[in-house]
């Protein structure tokens, strides 16, 4: 079955946990291949899950290459796959196929300061560069973390940030005012901007729902940073993964293999229809 | 090799070819469509063009992917269903615009990623094309962008019409075997048949044809009225029902589905089926946001991905002007109209 590209492999899941409850909810899984299969991936790759009789859904390799035990996939319940995902248990078997999308470059970063900006579910696919730099620590200047959630109970990997402080400057924040949160409150692109990071020797990383990703952007070109230094992901509904059934593209680009991974230097001569 | 068939003989060749499945344009329910030859005697070639192209013989409607099985508590048992008992095929009649959409079709189903259940299937097709000697449409437009109703890209044979008899051109090795087959039903051409089929020829790149103004700046001036008001101006009429690209020889998208046939214990079929660019769920992510919400947009999908994202990404237009999105278009959309609106502001 190796040449055929749309047969998954099949994953057992080893780990679930309940990342945020609720109507958007979020579960993060760690899959082991089995049968010796399996795949290396880059960061920012992503991979199809596959539930037989409900369908596959396109979701970021949320853990660091660098990690070869298991993939690691935080998956937020909108539909159809991604309930039947958030149903299934430890031992359960999920099919995978990738590893798609190229990816960030993480090797050119090294001796750089790196500046993650992330919003919701967006933690996930810059998780593994975070991963990768602190598993790598000498090997980069200043990390950096902004994230934020609506409130206090949407924030995903809530104990992973807590440990990544020392690694790494963590900003955490919530959309309003909470009884016992001492960080910021406000939206993430405003946190962005209230500690204004330089852009001398950065790289900004930013990943989230479409409207912060642009005011990101916009604030990040207020402080300074050029297009190059500025890496953001898409997301466009996918069906194949590999650039044949023609609904992901932005422009001439289908976002399964050309991208998600964009420098807002190559992404802004897109048409901007994503 | 270049052979001569007297038309009476057609019948002969395509008893020959026995050990393929013979498919030619057959006129039925009011239309011509490509149609597995039961007797030879009925193989005639006075069709017009097929309303649908000669795609779905390496790119079906639907495709099974694989059967799956799962009892609870289980892993799920995954059975590949590939087309490897397709037979294979010879296609008569195939026009030289349908021709040249092969190779097209052939890029977007390799690059980085061979799609085995299309090239299972192209493997076994040998497309037998047949000049037009006059455009079979009043939407014809083959040569405006880069093809000729004598084309032989994308073809095995080429037939070309001489009146009592065809001009028959092997072009690929497939093609010669093909030729051979036919022994004694084709004779050797004279040099007045060729001389006849190229005077042909001459004739048919001169008729006059539905034109594109400038095709070469027109990549470029898409991509620069990419926010032009006129798109969605054009696309006021649309209902949305996909027939442009289902029967356009080049489009090619898809959509993936699990058909449950067994509830308990699982059981089912995951199935390719033709999707299309033209309906507003193709795009929809669950969250609803649409990045292509508009006709407007979809309409302009549509004409840049053959006009202008295909030109990027392979140097040649998608589109190869047969004029069936045109034709088959219930409220008249035009795609010639559109480009050279939208790139000249005419039409
Ligand atoms: C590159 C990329 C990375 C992603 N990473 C993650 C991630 O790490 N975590 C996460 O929770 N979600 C991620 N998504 C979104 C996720 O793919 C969709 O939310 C999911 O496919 C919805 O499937 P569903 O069956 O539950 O929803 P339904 O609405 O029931 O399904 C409709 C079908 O449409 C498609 N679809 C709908 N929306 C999207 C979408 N936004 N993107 C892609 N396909 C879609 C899928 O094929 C899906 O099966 C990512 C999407 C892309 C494109
Ligand atoms: S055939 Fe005409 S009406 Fe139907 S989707 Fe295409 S352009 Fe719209
Ligand atoms: S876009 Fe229209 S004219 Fe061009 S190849 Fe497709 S159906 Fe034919
Ligand atoms: S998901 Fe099919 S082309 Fe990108």
């Amino acid at each position: 079955m190796s040449d055929n590209i749309y047969l998954p492999k099949m994953g057992r899941i080893i780990d679930v946990n309940s990342e945020v409850e609720g109507a958007r909810a979020i579960k993060t899984f760690r899959v082991e291949f089995v049968n010796g299969d399996g795949f290396d991936h880059e960061c920012g790759q992503c991979a199809m899950l596959s539930v037989f009789g409900k369908g596959e859904s396109m979701i970021s390799i949320a853990s660091s290459p660098l990690i070869k035990e298991y993939k690691q996939f935080s998956i937020m319940r909108v539909g159809r796959v991604t309930t039947a995902i958030h149903d299934m248990e430890i031992g359960d078997v999920i099919g995978v196929r990738g590893p798609y999308g190229n990816n960030f470059p993480v090797e050119d970063w090294k001796g750089k300061n790196l500046i993650f900006i992330g919003g919701g579910c967006g933690l996930a696919p810059i998780w593994p560069i975070i991963q990768t730099a602190v598993l790598q620590r000498k090997d980069f200047k200043d990390i950096t973390v902004f994230y934020g959630g609506r409130s206090s109970r949407d924030i995903m990997y809530a104990k992973e940030l807590e440990k990544l402080r020392g690694d790494a400057e963590v900003h955490l924040s919530i959309d309003s005012e909470e009884e016992g949160w001492n960080e910021f409150c406000g939206f993430v692109p405003t946190n962005v901007m209230d500690k204004s990071p330089s852009p001398k020797n950065a790289i900004a990383i930013t990943c989230g729902p479409p409207i912060m990703i642009k005011f990101v952007i916009q604030n990040l070109k207020g402080a300074g940073f050029e297009d190059t230094q500025i890496y953001t992901t898409i997301e466009n509904k996918m069906k194949c993964g590999i650039g044949k059934c023609g609904r992901c593209n932005v422009g001439k680009d289908y976002v399964c293999t050309k991208g998600p991974v964009y420098s807002w230097a190559d992404l802004k001569e897109l048409p901007q229809e994503y | 090799m270049e052979k001569v068939l007297k038309k009476d003989n057609l019948r002969d060749w395509v008893i020959a070819l026995s050990s393929y499945e013979v498919h030619a344009p057959a006129f039925e329910d009011e239309v011509w469509n490509f149609k597995q030859v039961e007797k030879p005697e009925d193989a005639a070639l006075d069709h017009t063009n097929t309303v649908k192209p000669p795609k779905d013989f390496s790119f079906p409607q639907r495709e099974v992917y694989c059967e799956f099985a799962q009892k609870k508590g289980e892993a799920p048992m995954v059975t590949e269903t590939l087309p490897a008992l397709a037979a294979p095929k010879v296609v008569f009649g195939v026009r030289p615009c349908d021709g040249r959409a092969g190779p097209r079709n052939d890029t977007v189903f390799s690059k980085e990623f061979d799609d085995i259940y299309y090239w299972m299937r192209r493997k076994k097709v040998a497309q037998v094309g047949l000049a037009c000697n006059t455009p079979p449409s009043r939407n014809c437009f083959c040569t405006a962008v880069g093809g000729s109703p004598h084309s032989e890209d994308g073809l095995d044979v080429l037939m070309v019409d001489l009146g009592d008899s065809y001009l028959v051109k092997a072009l690929t090795k497939v093609g010669e075997e093909i030729v051979k087959a036919g022994g004694k039903a084709l004779g050797n051409a004279s040099a007045a048949d060729k001389k006849t089929a190229a005077k042909a020829k001459a004739d048919a790149e001169k008729a006059p044809m539905r034109e594109i103004v400038d095709i070469k700046t027109v990549p470029e001036n898409l991509q620069k009225n990419f926010d032009s008001e006129v798109w969605g101006e054009m696309a006021q009429a649309c209902i949305g029902c996909g027939i442009c690209t289902f029967l356009c020889p080049t489009c090619h998208c898809f959509d993936i589905n699990d058909e449950v046939t067994n509830v308990t214990p699982l059981r089912g079929q995951r199935v390719r089926t033709w999707d299309n660019c033209q309906f507003p769920d193709f795009t929809m992510h669950s969250s609803g946001h649409n990045p292509r919400n508009t006709l407007g947009a979809r309409l302009r999908q549509r004409v840049c991905h053959k006009f202008l994202y295909f030109v990027q990404n392979h140097d040649t237009y998608q589109c190869v002007g047969c004029g069936r999105c045109i034709s088959e278009c219930p409220v008249g959309i035009d795609i010639v109209a559109v480009v050279n609106k939208v790139a000249h502001d005419v039409g």
